[in-house]
Parts: structure tokens; sequence; C-alpha cells
């Protein structure tokens, strides 16, 4: 995928932002994979994943004309698409039960062993984030799987910098301890 | 070894720290061991969660904005409210400049044909436009009734009374307005300096990883 300049992307906007659907269509190109993947994070399930970035798209496109140009689309996507996912989740009652068969193809390089074990790893680590409370694991999620610095995240989730570096230090503090187990397993296998 | 340092290794693993505050933690961790091995644990944490990404679960990007254009709704050109603001914006200036010049304009006018009909130019019928009052209407008063009772010094000091308070009034009319749309352009400038400088200092964009 060809990633745009700022510059490029900064006409595409306006462009969209002018009732354009092909320009907006690039930038949905452009923005997906890492909006489908914070989404995901926060849901621990594909499908509502699916629905829920449906949903952000959508919301984004409705309220584009209120997007202030020359600040960054990313975050201010991230932002809703965290919105979208927490919508979904309180829509979706039987996510606690979240089909966690599906979440993770294994690599299929591995052996039937490692597979399994990759597999199991997979399911703990998404039960982890989401045993995690709303607010802990917008901060994480965008953190660990969107890349946000933490004045992003702070802008992006409109919270003092302190609150993003206490969150987040309260969350990686849960996950370490759920996951304790596959760390002393991850140890092992790193010799 | 005693004050441990571990609320600060999460920034420190995500690199958000910055001059003091970074040699600080750096100098911590390379005498403490058990900081060191928090840091490790943190490293750990950051691996297992990105080693477990998803990989090809989802729609292809294709799939998913051809699905999007079809749930989009139509004929949502987008409204213009912002760019009514933005014209809004431009205009104050432009409004301000306007009135600005509305003024001098009439008050040059003003002064021209005042001048002409002083001078005579105009002929006897624009008699009522020559010259201002040059009496203000407490001082025509207060001679009608006290002239006479008045000595010399103290008609010198109502007429000197008098000339100030026609001066004052003819600047007044003149400088109030012209100050009012100053402080409003300059308080624009100042607005329009302030956001440029925002948006000068968010306008780094970056992508996520595709």
């Amino acid at each position: 995928m060809v990633i745009p300049d700022a510059e490029t992307e900064a006409a595409l906007i306006a462009k969209a932002q002018s009732g354009n659907r092909n320009a907006y269509g690039e930038l949905v190109r452009h923005h997906y994979p890492g909006v489908i993947n914070v989404i995901y994070r926060m849901c621990g399930d594909v499908e509502l994943a699916q629905d829920a970035a449906q949903d952000a798209f959508i919301q984004a496109w409705l309220h584009l004309p209120t997007f202030r140009p020359g600040t960054s689309l990313r975050n201010w996507l991230y932002r809703i698409a965290i919105n979208a996912a927490l919508d979904v989740l309180r829509r979706d009652t039987k996510t606690a039960d979240a089909d966690f068969e599906t979440l993770s193809m294994p690599d299929p390089q591995a052996g039937p062993e490692a597979a399994l074990l990759q597999k199991e790893r997979t399911v703990a680590v998404q039960q982890a984030i989401l045993a995690l409370t709303e607010a802990s694991r917008s901060v994480l999620v965008l953190r660990e799987y969107g890349g946000l610095t933490y004045h992003e995240i702070a802008a992006a989730l409109d919270i003092p910098l302190g609150t993003v570096m206490s969150r987040l230090n309260y969350a990686r503090h849960q996950l370490k301890r759920s996951l304790q187990p596959h760390f002393i397993q991850m140890e092992i296998e790193n010799g | 070894m005693a004050n441990h340092v571990t609320e600060w290794l999460g920034a420190y693993h995500d690199g958000e720290l910055r001059g003091a505050r970074l040699h600080q933690i750096e100098g911590h961790l390379a005498e403490c061991a058990t900081c060191q091995a928090n840091l490790d644990e943190l490293r750990n944490l950051s691996a297992l969660l990105q080693d477990t990404a998803p990989n090809g679960d989802f729609l292809l990007t294709e799939r998913f904005v051809a699905n999007l254009a079809l749930s989009m709704p139509r004929g949502s050109e987008q409204p213009q409210p912002r760019n009514a603001l933005k014209i809004g914006w431009w205009l104050i200036p432009v409004g301000l400049l306007g009135i600005w010049l509305f003024i001098n304009i009439t008050l040059l006018l003003g002064s021209v044909v005042t001048l002409a009909a002083d001078t005579g130019l105009l002929g006897g019928n624009l008699a009522w436009l020559q010259g201002n009052p040059l009496q203000m209407n407490w001082f025509a008063t207060v001679m009608n009734l006290f002239g006479n009772q008045l000595g010399a010094l103290g008609r010198e000091i109502l007429s000197a009374l008098n000339d100030a308070n026609l001066f004052t009034k003819q600047l007044a009319g003149i400088l109030i307005p012209q100050a009012i749309l100053a402080v409003s352009y300059l308080g624009w400038l100042l607005s329009w300096w302030l956001r440029h400088q925002h948006q000068l200092s968010q306008i780094t964009v970056s992508f996520p990883q595709s």
C-alpha cells in the first residue's frame, strides 16, 4: 500500500470534506488496517470489530466537516474507533463469551504443538486485555497496537498526560500478573 | 537499592522520556537489578502482545471499502457549516477595514465640503455647512444668564473651557470609532496568529503500519 505524504492526505481530506466519496474511500483505504486492529483489540471479536469499524468510518464520514485540517486524521479516527468499539461491546452482551477459536491464525509453518501453544497464548492475551477496564484498555490498545505517543493518546481520549501514564502502568501491571505463565513459557522457548 | 523508578519504566520503555528524567532513569537502571528486571518484563509483555497480533482474519481492505461505500449515507454531500464559518472568519477583517475606509472617506469628504462652504465656493445655499459651532450649549446658556455679571477673567476662563470642550468633542468623535476598529482588528490578528501557531504544532501527520 502506498502511504501518502501529509500534503496528499491533506488534499484528500479537503476533497472528502467537500463531499467527494472517492477521496474518502482513499482515506479509508489508508487507515483501515490501523483502525481495524485497534478496534479488534478493544472488542476481541472479529465480527464485532468489523461492524464497529464500519460504524466508525460512517461516523467519521458524517462528522468529517468538523475535522480540523492540520491535525492528525489517524488520531481522530482512532478516537472514533475506540468509541465505536465500546458502543458495539455495550450493544453486544455475549462478548464475554467471544469466539476465541477464531481469534488468530496460527503460523502454518510451525509444528502442531507450537501452533497450539501460539493459539493458547493468543486467547490468553485477548482475554487478559478484555478483562481490563474500558479506560485502561483504551490507553493500552492505542499505545501497543495503535502506536500513538502519550501526547497523542491524551489528545485522542481527551485526558491528561498523567492519566495516560497511570492507566498504562495499571494496564501493564494487570497484564503482567494475568499472563505470568506465558512469560515463563516464552523464557523457556527463548532459552 | 532504594528509590526504585518503577512508575517511570513504562514511559522509558515507550521512549517518552527526555532530558534530566531520561538520564536519571538510565543511571538508575545501570545500577538497579530490580528495575532492570521490571523493564525486561515490560519488554517481554510488549513482545507477547505483538506476537499475538491477528493476521488475516479481517476483510481485505478493498472489500471493506466496497462494503462501506454501499453503507455510507447517500446524498449527504457534506454540509457547509465549516465553510460558512471559514468565510465568516475572513469577513471579519474585511468588514473592519471596510468600516474604517468608510469612516475616513466620509470624514475626508466632510472636511472638503466644509472647507469649500467656508471659502464660499459652494455659494450661500450651503451656509449651514460652514464650520463647526463655536459655542457649546452650556457656554451659550451661562453667557446669556450670567455674562454681564462675570468679569473679564471669568469670561476668559469660560471661553477656554468652551474651546477645550469643543476640541475634545470633535477629537472623540473621530478617534473613538477608529480606536474601537483598531482594537477589534488587532484582536482578530492575535486570534489568527494563535490559531496558526496551534495548527503548526499539530501539523505532523503519521500513518499506521499497513
